[in-house]
């Protein structure tokens, strides 16, 4: 199996590959610090310095920036079919190939991605938020845990999430527009449902806390549910997917 | 370049019979292989290949094995007895047809044609 | 060895019939033409016979065996088509290097020849390139990868004349060193009539015509002069087109033996009628009887004065 090529079509322009993400991390990052120094010089000016660094502390737990990293992470789940696809199947390369190569490509970019965030969470906590209190790696979104705790949700989030970005390329590749429509519907009407629930049934509103307050371990397991659904989908669609 | 009434193949073969004929081609004279002619006039090489056969059929070429094609010896003359023959059909006939449509005849042509050979 | 054999191919789309049909057997180490109106099928044919489009119905052969998802049959053919889509961050030189590694008889040094006498800016994003050198990527890619079997799609789109007659000197130059199969469909017939020995003409998804073009140069001549003269001698013919101004009139017709010489003698001035003319003719002839009831398509008379 030409696994090789379809993994070297994906990496081949290594700028793109590897490059862009980091800067714009390290971007992010930035941003994230010089606001975290602002914060803390204002207050310890107005001499609030400790609690605001706390209460920062504390806010950044839900800090997205790091979204500017797993957000093109994310897009290549999509790209993957879009633009990588075509191309592979007008070389000669098999639909086998191009999925294993891809998977393979997928899960070696959340390797590497995990280990990244990993290290800089590792670092961040060590060093009390980098002297400034910010949370930026060690957030809800990658496991406020433990260090092995955030490799394997990081691992597990991006992942899953190009999996389904694949799987719904490649549906809608099949089916165009309708599976748009279905899709989105279908999605309206589960969050129309899940905040009817929240709103009228004080049962629903104890489970849904349940839920919310699941441990970390069957948390993982949704997510990693979501992305075998969204293997299971790219791969049974992609078998008969054709060039257009 | 090549004469376009005729198939492809007969117009290579042609084009080197003329080679042949006017000397170009000596007799025993190596001829361009088929991926060089085919080059040169921009065709098929099994084109090229074919108008070679033509001519290797009708004895003006020779094949040797493993060094290439060659002018076969006598290939000369044997082209202009053959084009002698053609001749009448293929000049004369349409020469007086345009004659006969002109109102010039049989007697006037001729002289014509010895007023043209002497200039 | 038949390099592709197509037994009542098809391939229906809701909206129409892009292939019907179609059977055909192209032998190897050929340069064969495919050609056809916009629409006729060309692309359909040679996306499904390199497994890229799945057939509705009939069936197919390339290389001795089915090329869908089939790695030993793909990584011997090469599809140059001119509507590829590359990913948005690619340059060319990121094509040529993946193209390097997917094809087995890639030859690197007449890449890196064809890259620079096309002038193919390679580390430039291909977004920014113009439709010609768009068309050269393809151009480099198909003949540096010396596939057994190479398909070019209208390969030239964006060249000029130059840059074409550059395609089809180099095209040549390869072919006669490394002979491989060719498919080559274009709309420049012309320019191409004397690489091709075998020609196929697509119209509407069908065969409209599977020949050697050494049988193609006597299929149909042209004569001219007074109307009257023309028409005794096509009396029993099967007429393409005639063409009528005053008393003069031009016909071109399906040619027998012989014709050429009865024409002359008739009076009549004869001219060839170029493969591009031919396919003008065939195709046109053919919209024209499909727009006739049945019983009245045995010839077809364009008049026009």
């Amino acid at each position: 199996m030409r696994i090789r090529n379809v993994v070297q079509l994906h990496t081949v322009n290594k700028l793109q590959a590897f490059g862009w993400p980091l800067v714009i991390m390290l971007l992010s990052l930035t941003v994230v610090l010089i606001i975290g120094a602002l914060v803390v010089n204002v207050a310890a000016a107005a001499g609030d310095g400790a609690q605001a660094r706390a209460g920062m502390n504390m806010g950044m737990q839900w800090n997205g920036a790091i979204f500017a990293l797993l957000g093109p992470l994310i897009g290549f789940g999509f790209t993957a079919m879009g633009q990588y696809f075509p191309l592979a199947l007008g070389l000669g390369l098999t639909r086998r190939e191009f999925a294993t190569g891809t998977a393979l490509v997928f899960a070696g970019n959340a390797a590497f991605y995990a280990v990244i965030i990993t290290i800089g969470k590792v670092i961040e906590v060590a060093t009390g938020g980098f002297g400034l209190g910010i949370r930026f790696f060690d957030t809800h979104f990658t496991g406020t845990g433990e260090w092995w705790q955030t490799l394997v949700q990081t691992f597990l989030l991006i992942l899953s999430v190009m999996l389904v970005g694949a799987a719904i390329t490649t549906a809608f590749h099949r089916w165009g527009q309708s599976f748009l429509w279905v899709f989105w519907i279908a999605l309206a009407v589960v969050v129309l449902a899940f905040s009817a629930g929240l709103v009228l049934s004080e049962p629903f509103r104890g489970f849904a806390v349940d839920v919310g307050t699941m441990g970390w371990l069957p948390w993982m397991g949704v997510v990693a549910l979501l992305g075998a659904v969204g293997a299971a989908v790219w791969l049974a669609l992609v078998r008969r997917a054709q060039a257009r | 370049m090549l004469d376009d009434s005729k198939p492809l193949f007969v117009a290579v073969a042609e084009q080197i019979e003329d080679g042949i004929l006017d000397g170009t081609y000596a007799e025993d004279d190596p001829v361009p292989s088929t991926n060089e002619l085919a080059a040169f006039l921009r065709i098929n090489p099994a084109t090229a290949g074919k108008g070679f056969s033509l001519l290797v059929d009708a004895g003006v070429l020779i094949k040797r094995r493993g060094i290439g094609m060659f002018v076969a010896p006598g290939a000369r003359e044997a082209l202009r007895q053959r084009r002698r023959f053609a001749f009448q059909d293929q000049f004369i006939a349409p020469l007086l047809r345009e004659a006969a449509q002109l109102g010039i005849s049989a007697e006037d042509l001729a002289d014509m044609i010895t007023k043209e050979a002497v200039r | 060895m038949t390099a592709i054999v197509t037994r009542q191919l098809s391939k229906h789309y809701p909206e129409v019939r892009a292939l019907d049909g179609v059977s055909i057997a192209l032998e190897e180490h050929r340069i064969h033409g495919l050609l056809g109106r916009n629409g006729a099928g060309k692309t359909t044919l040679m996306q499904l016979l390199t497994g890229q489009v799945f057939a509705t119905d009939g069936t197919m052969e390339v290389l001795g065996a089915s090329p869908v998802e089939n790695a030993d049959v793909l990584m011997q053919t090469c599809f140059i088509q001119e509507s590829q889509k590359y990913p948005d961050t690619f340059r060319a030189i990121d094509v040529l290097r993946v193209a390097a590694g997917a094809y087995p008889n890639w030859d690197q040094a007449f890449a890196d020849r064809l890259v620079d006498e096309f002038r193919l800016p390679v580390k430039r994003m291909i977004k920014k390139l113009s439709r010609g050198q768009l068309s050269a990527i393809g151009i480099v890619v198909g003949l540096a990868s010396r596939a057994p079997l190479t398909f070019f799609d209208e390969p030239y789109l964006g060249l000029d004349a130059v840059a074409r007659r550059m395609f089809y000197d180099r095209l040549l130059a390869d072919f006669s060193e490394h002979p491989r199969t060719v498919v080559l469909s274009t709309h420049h017939i012309d320019e191409v009539a004397n690489l091709l020995e075998h020609v196929i003409i697509l119209d509407e998804g069908r065969v409209l015509l599977d020949a050697d073009t050494d049988e193609l140069h006597h299929a149909a001549m042209a004569v001219s002069g007074r109307a009257a003269d023309v028409d005794a001698f096509l009396s029993d013919r099967e007429v393409l087109e005639r063409t009528v101004l005053g008393t003069l009139a031009t016909a071109t017709f399906t040619a027998r033996a012989g014709d050429e010489r009865a024409a002359r003698e008739a009076g009549l001035d004869v001219s060839q009628v170029s493969l591009q003319a031919l396919f003008v003719l065939l195709t046109t002839a053919n919209a024209a009887a499909a727009e006739q009831p049945i019983g009245t398509r045995s010839a077809t008379d364009v008049a026009t004065s």
